[in-house]
This record gives structure tokens, sequence and C-alpha cells, in this order.
């Protein structure tokens, strides 16, 4: 085909673009994982059957809070990194401030506990399931994402594999939330953040594959 | 002439707003823009050349929702270029002919000077350290007896002797290997 043809063939197919369209799309991809993802944990997990009352003290706002803005750091990085020239990250350091948060509260509560119950505080009653239940959790959400990137253009693909794969496990580990009825800090600093880091772990793995175009 | 930042990203900007005409006059305008751009890059590979140009242009087209319009436009087009064209080289990478690189070697004159001083580093390392100095001063660097005598804080009769049986030498070695 003659590039002068080529150009008159995509220039039949010229729709309006949003300003926002590229947020709008990843956003799109990110509630479709998550629709599937929220119904795995209901229908599958089950809800934790206290939530209403867990909803009312703060340990569960503390996780919520924990694995929300990771995952709001995780989005934006992976919007970012869906554009060709994607720039600096530099003010990436911010997400280590939630994991430096948590870990600071941990500490507290292991310093307000008995040393004989820190190994049960520590593995709870689920720490055998929790991280591999994030991983698979994220595993829609982190397909909602590649059908967005289907029409995005990163050029750092192992980058941008690994946030999109940290996005997933973060929102996935905000709606396992929902399930797991574990109260520990020092439980959800390790096990929730493990899962969280295999999903980033696996998305910078496949990146360069599935994020090709 | 190349087409100004502003002409482009005016050309985008109503792209984007659903205006074809301007969309199509944008990729015409790129046509060269990418030609010279893969041609300063990849002389010699003219049909891969036209299909990374074509590739180019269906993903701007196909990803223009990536462009932000508050950045400019021909570093986000150029950053587009060349992701495909290190996409080209990946998947060609493996199948990279060997002819190739014998060509790209060939017109740069490496291989030629590296083979040349890659004999004449093995025979000065079968003379004496002081003889193989002395040729490389005079013989390869070019200095004079004068200079040479200098550097090494000899006589010049010194250079002089040392260099002719280093040469001696070096003829020697070669003799012994034709035979």
């Amino acid at each position: 085909m003659k590039s002068e043809d080529l150009i008159e063939a995509l220039a039949h197919d010229v729709g309006p673009v949003r300003r926002r369209a590229l947020s709008l799309r990843l956003t799109m991809g990110l509630i479709m994982g998550a629709v599937a993802t929220a119904a795995a944990v209901g229908l599958v997990l089950g809800f934790r059957p206290d939530l209403w009352i867990a909803m009312q003290g703060t340990i569960f706002w503390i996780k919520w809070l924990y694995t929300g803005s990771l995952a709001i750091c995780a989005s934006l990085a992976t919007v970012k990194l869906a554009r060709p020239d994607s720039g600096s990250f530099g003010w990436l350091w911010i997400a280590l401030l939630p994991v430096l948060c948590l870990a600071l509260l941990s500490t507290l509560e292991l310093a307000s506990t008995p040393s004989s119950q820190w190994l049960a505080m520590w593995l709870g009653g689920s720490w055998k399931v929790c991280s591999r239940n994030v991983v698979l959790l994220s595993v829609p959400i982190f397909g909602g994402l590649l059908w967005s990137f289907r029409r995005l253009a990163p050029t750092r693909l192992r980058t941008a594999g690994a946030a999109a794969g940290l996005t997933a496990g973060a929102w996935a580990a905000t709606l396992y939330c929902l399930h797991c009825p574990e109260t520990s800090l020092i439980f959800v600093l390790t096990w929730y953040t493990l899962g969280m880091a295999l999903a980033a772990l696996a998305g910078a793995a496949l990146g360069p594959r599935l994020l090709r175009w | 002439m190349r087409p100004s930042e502003d002409f482009l990203k005016q050309l985008m900007t109503k792209g984007l707003d659903g205006d074809a005409a301007a969309h199509a006059q944008l990729l015409r305008a790129l046509l060269p823009l990418l030609r010279g751009f893969y041609r300063r890059r990849m002389a010699g590979q003219d049909a891969d050349i036209e299909d990374l140009v074509q590739d180019t242009l269906i993903a701007v087209h196909q990803r223009r929702i990536t462009y932000d319009v508050a950045r400019p436009f021909t570093s986000w087009l150029f950053a587009v270029a060349r992701y495909k064209m290190i996409d080209h080289f990946r998947t060609r990478g493996r199948s990279f002919s060997i002819e190739d690189l014998d060509e790209i070697l060939v017109t740069e004159g490496f291989a030629e000077r590296s083979d040349a001083s890659a004999d004449v580093d093995r025979l000065l390392r079968a003379i004496p350290p002081k003889q193989a100095a002395a040729i490389r001063a005079t013989k390869i660097e070019g200095l004079s007896v004068t200079e040479a005598a200098a550097r090494f804080a000899l006589g010049e009769s010194d250079i002089k002797i040392s260099v002719h049986r280093g040469l001696k030498a070096l003829a020697n070695r070669v003799k012994d290997s034709l035979k």
C-alpha cells in the first residue's frame, strides 16, 4: 500500500477525541476489571459478616487508606506511562509514604502488645492465602487495563507493565479488604504488600509482551 | 521545508476536535518528516523505512488520545517514531544476519584497522620490549630518532640499533611463519 493511500484511508475515520480521553479510557478498563473483582470477592470469598461493624472502627479504614493510597499513586503512574513521552517519575517517591506510615503504626501496635502474641498477629488466620488472593483478584483488573492499553502508547513496556500490575494489585487489595477479617497492621503490612508487589512483578514480567504495539 | 511545531500542533488539535481534513493534512505533513527521521537513523534500509513510516502514521492515528495538548507535539511524535524503530530492531534482532554486520564494519573501515593493529601487536609482543617500544615510536607513531631517544632517555644510536635489531627479528619471525 502506498503511504498516500494509507493516509486517505486513515483520514476517513476521524472522530472527536475528548481532552481527558486517556484517563477516561484507563478508568473504564479499571472499572470493568474492578466490577469483576468485586463480584469475585462477594460471590466466591464472601464479604466479611461484620463488615458494617468493622467499618465503624479505625483498623478497617487504615487498611483502606493504605491500599487505596497506593492504588491512586499506581493509577497516576499508569496514566503517565501510557503516553510515549512519559516524563519524569521523581514524584513517585510519595508512594513510599503509605508504606512508611503503616510500618510506623505496626511498630507502635507491636510495642503495645505482649511479644507472646506477635507471631499470631503477624500470621493472623489467613497468611497462607492473603497474598495469593490479592494476586488472583488483581487478574481481572489487569485484564481491564490491558484492554485500555490497546489504544494507548507506552514506550517503557516493563515499567508500564509494573505500574499496571501494581494498580491492579492495589485495587484488588482494596476490594479484598471487604472480605478479609484480619485486624493487625503488621499482617497487612506483610501479606497485603507482598500480594501487591507480586502483582507488580508479574506486570513487569508480562509488560514487554502484552503491551507491545 | 520542515513544518513548524506550531503548525503541526494546530493541525493535531483540530484533528482531535474531529476535523478530518486537518487530520489528513497533518498525516501528509508528517510523511516527509518521518521519512527524514528514519533515513537519518537507518541508512540503506529503504524498504523497512517506508514500512516504519506507515506503521508510525497508523500509530499516530490510532493512539492519538495519548497526546496531551498541553505538551509539544513533535516530542510526542518522535517518541512514537523512536519506539517504532526500537520495536522494529527488537523483532528483527533475532534474525539479524552476520553479513549485514560485516558490511557495517567494512564501511566504517573498522575491520581492516583492527585486524592490522592486532597483527602488529601480536608481532611486537614476540620481540624484546625495548625493541618493540623503539619500533612503535619511530615506525608507527612516526617520531624521529631524536624524539624517540628523548622520550626513552636513551642515546640516538641505542634507538637506531633497537629498531634495526627489532625489525630484523620481526622479519625472521614472519619468514618462519611462512615456511
